[in-house]
């Protein structure tokens, strides 16, 4: 288990994640985010504006990012033609 | 030792001093706990209820993957399972979310209150009621409310419940919990729960910084969370 970073830098700035997450490991982190950007983005389809620009930024205890997860990577987008 | 649930009974009735001695006599153990301990296990036969002294304590559901959905918190001065009595095998868990010290009271103390106590009995009725009000008021921020209005309303109960024990400063409240316990409190994540606390920061609503939660505006969290404490039934009745 390590512990990690997840900050958010979207369309509502950046927030820092100062308390991180004890994960066994890096794919486990970016599950958390790709679980976490699903969880904002639901709450944004709510009230009718999805704003896929924003990213997750996993960094470890010394500040080293160590993978950046886009949101468009949270879900698959359907359209009709 | 119980002072914490005494206030919380007398800020809703009396309590003789004979209910006061009986209370205080139904406890077997007093126990120290670390975070994260399970006391009450879903299923299990219990024989006794738990009655938090310090500390912050939960129930909770897990679902099989992993996810856990916590139902209510609980702030000393509260029976976490007083319906463990009646129900015996419990269909949640209870655990610790901080250390905590806790008072055991076997089933058979319970049974004495209520053949020798009736007006004590009503007033545990009476705060068995209040957790399923609290239920109640939960179901409604997980089904319907924003993410936003669901932490303000939790922020809300919580200062309001541990101001009748006594345990607030003026609009603040420790409050030892990790961005994980919040977001299984509010059924979010806490990546979430990190950009919210974020937004009712920036509103000047509330911070919750290093254990602790400072509430700025509280008419403003209030009506963000759309918080109406008469589901905490604080006025004083006789039963």
């Amino acid at each position: 288990m390590a512990r990690y970073f997840l900050h958010i830098n979207n369309g509502g700035g950046y927030s820092e994640d100062v308390e991180g997450q004890e994960l066994p490991d890096l794919d486990a982190a970016r599950a958390a985010a790709i679980e976490g950007v699903r969880s904002m983005l639901s709450e944004e389809a709510r009230q009718g504006q999805l704003d896929l620009s924003g990213k997750i930024e996993i960094a470890d205890g010394e500040g080293n990012i160590l993978l950046v997860v886009p949101f468009c990577d949270a879900v698959e987008l359907r359209r009709s033609e | 030792m119980i002072e914490r649930h005494l206030l919380k009974l007398r800020a809703r009735d009396i309590v003789s001093p004979e209910e006061e001695r009986a209370i205080r006599d139904s406890i077997a153990e007093v126990r120290s706990l670390s975070a994260d301990e399970i006391i009450v296990r879903a299923g299990r036969l219990t024989t006794f209820s738990v009655m938090l002294l310090d500390g912050l304590m939960c129930r909770y559901k897990d679902l099989s993957d992993g996810q856990r959905q916590i139902t209510e918190l609980h702030v000393p001065g509260d029976f976490a399972d007083l319906h463990s009595f009646t129900l015996k095998r419990l269909d949640h868990s209870v655990m610790t979310l901080t250390p905590c010290r806790v008072a055991l009271v076997p089933h058979e103390k319970l049974e004495q209150i209520t053949e020798r106590f009736p007006h004590l009995t009503r007033l545990y009725w009476f705060t068995t009621n209040i957790d399923a009000a609290i239920h109640r008021e939960w179901e409604v921020s997980l089904g319907r409310r924003t993410a936003l209005s669901r932490i303000a309303a939790l922020f809300c109960e919580i200062k309001v419940r541990l101001e009748i024990v006594g345990l607030t400063d003026g609009l603040s409240y420790d409050f030892d919990l990790t961005q994980t316990d919040l977001a299984e409190c509010v059924g979010l994540t806490p990546i979430h729960v990190n950009r919210t606390l974020k937004e009712l920061r920036e509103r000047g609503l509330v911070q919750f910084k290093s254990a602790r939660v400072t509430i700025h505006d509280w008419n403003g969290l209030a009506r963000v969370a759309e918080f109406d404490p008469a589901y905490l039934y604080l006025e004083k009745w006789h039963l």
